[in-house]
């Protein structure tokens, strides 16, 4: 591979995810969590070259919502702007980009959006391939129960097991304040829990929540400036796969494989264990279960390495920046800022994003607290 | 209905409905409740002391937070404007008419506006214009309060006092 530049997280700010908040706009979020993240970096909104959004117009129904955030993004003086339709966590791996290419040596990453203004579940049948299912209703909540049940008839995978991740989850997400559920709640509590959509049951969904997100970026001689423990980016692999849900094996995910492969070789690693924690962008127990398991990992149990310390999405799961939350939390684990959820001595995290139904567009960082490249 | 068709099928039509639920934020929700009561509010910039309507929560120029309510004046001047000759759906106007945006007195920024009461061809940039307003009990906290604007007679501006606040 030919020399690529390190590049580090140096910031993160998020808002707490709620389920709703009646009193401020998006845009309203978004302003305190971009200046939090620039002063935790000790420098003006000047000092950063490039800047990306992942939100969505559709999700809180403010046409050109994402021109309105330019003014809270301090885009002055002007600087170069892209704004996605994706995960924010994609965006990161846009800015990623554009540093390797030479463009940049600092860039902004943010999400923002409300879900409690518009209706998810409308706006996500629309993702789907428009002629013979998004015509039929589905939602992400079938779509993910699809997935669920091919997963279990493969696997093997009962109700038990699914209400044991969901458990392991909500038992983590009570100890980060920034979760919007923070009641852990046992196995048998959850397993209790009436069906949303079978083999789903309302306990292993994650709850409808909108937050601000701001992440900072910085290459090699800027990072270290900005950040006295920047989370330098060791790996990152992104890959997609088809739309159609009936032609790839839901049960399985082929491209977080491909991408886990990738991302890890990139950082010098064979294996997803030889890191200490892992932030996954799954929406269900099944999710997750497949996600480990395409990383190579023990698909349910194992206390090491640690999965989903901040408690995932179950526990908070706001549209197009639970994929950008991983990323910030594996930099506060590794940077030493995640207080009563850290996980004691951790060097090196991964950081999964999704996008899509059932798991069809992936995204693995790698990171650590070391540079990777000399 | 099981019959298979007997053209071709060209296309599929299917609807989309998505339900919206408008949450006016903070500060659009002060600026639209102080119109029930014919003040037009503005918020502060805390380092330039500019003021921006409709409020905004920082300013865009200094990046520094606009936290000061301030009320501006329901006059101002026309900065620009154009002569509109096609009709909007759902918009009962004559047409031709006048949109502008006016800068109000003590506000940094213009607004847009409809003017009205005056020939489109008489409208000059610069001309001073006073709002209209809907008659008390008759105001419901939004932008129609504002029914429109309307000359003051008082004499034009020069460009040099506008030019910044187009």
């Amino acid at each position: 591979m030919s020399k690529l530049r390190n590049v580090a997280v140096v910031g993160f700010a998020q808002a707490p995810i709620v389920a709703c908040d009646e009193h401020h706009t998006a845009q309203e979020m978004l302003y305190p969590q971009v200046r939090r993240a620039l002063a935790d970096c000790g420098v003006e909104r000047d000092a950063i070259d490039y800047q990306v959004a992942g939100s969505a117009d559709y999700i809180d129904g403010r046409p050109f919502g994402f021109v309105a955030a330019l003014d809270v993004m301090g885009s002055w003086p002007p600087r170069q702007d892209l704004h996605l339709e994706m995960d924010a966590a994609f965006a990161a791996y846009y800015a990623w980009l554009r540093m390797q290419a030479g463009d940049c040596d600092s860039a902004m990453v943010v999400g923002y959006g409300k879900v409690s203004e518009g209706s998810p579940e409308h706006v996500l049948n629309l993702q789907l391939e428009p002629y013979y299912l998004a015509a039929i209703g589905l939602d992400v909540k079938s779509t993910a129960a699809l997935q669920a049940s091919a997963y279990m008839a493969r696997s093997g995978a009962t109700d038990d097991d699914l209400a044991e991740i969901a458990a392991h989850n909500r038992a983590a997400g009570a100890r980060n304040p920034d979760a919007q559920v923070r009641q852990a709640a046992t196995a048998e509590e959850l397993r209790r829990t009436p069906w949303a959509v079978q083999p789903l049951r309302t306990g292993y969904l994650p709850p409808v929540g909108e937050s601000a997100v701001c992440l900072i970026l910085a290459a090699e001689g800027k990072a270290e400036k900005l950040c006295s423990q920047p989370v330098w980016i060791h790996g990152l692999d992104q890959r997609a796969e088809m739309q159609a849900l009936g032609g790839r094996d839901l049960s399985r995910s082929a491209s977080t494989a491909l991408a886990a492969q990738k991302a890890l070789a990139m950082a010098g690693l064979s294996r997803a264990d030889e890191v200490d924690l892992l932030e996954l962008s799954a929406a269900t127990p099944a999710e997750e279960m497949i996600v480990r398991e395409a990383m190579g990992l023990d698909a349910k149990g194992s206390t090491r390495p640690a999965i989903n310390p901040s408690g995932g999405p179950l526990t908070g799961h706001p549209i197009l920046m639970t994929g950008l939350i991983r990323l910030g939390e594996v930099f506060r684990q590794l940077s030493g800022g995640a207080g009563a959820h850290a996980v004691a001595g951790a060097r090196r995290g991964i950081a999964h994003a999704s996008q899509g139904h059932c798991l069809q567009h992936n995204l693995v960082f790698v990171l650590g607290r070391e540079r990777r490249w000399s | 209905m099981n019959e298979p068709p007997k053209e071709p099928v060209k296309y599929v039509q299917s609807h989309v409905y998505l339900p919206y639920h408008y949450v006016a934020g903070d500060y659009r929700a002060r600026y639209l409740r102080a119109l029930k009561d014919k003040k037009i509010l503005g918020s502060k910039c805390s380092r330039t002391g500019k003021v921006f309507v409709p409020p905004l929560l920082n300013s865009p120029e200094s990046f520094a937070p606009a936290t000061e309510f301030v009320e501006v004046a329901d006059k101002g001047v026309i900065t620009t404007f154009c002569i509109v000759n096609i009709p909007v759906i759902g918009r009962d106007l004559q047409i031709p008419y006048v949109a502008a945006s006016v800068a109000l007195d003590g506000a940094a920024l213009s607004i847009f506006a409809l003017i009205l009461e005056v020939q489109p061809e008489a409208v000059r940039m610069g001309m001073r214009v006073e709002a209209v307003w809907k008659p008390d009990g008759e105001r419901h906290g939004d932008h129609e309060d504002i029914m429109y604007f309307r000359p003051t007679g008082e004499p034009d501006e020069p460009m040099e006092s506008f030019i910044r606040r187009l």
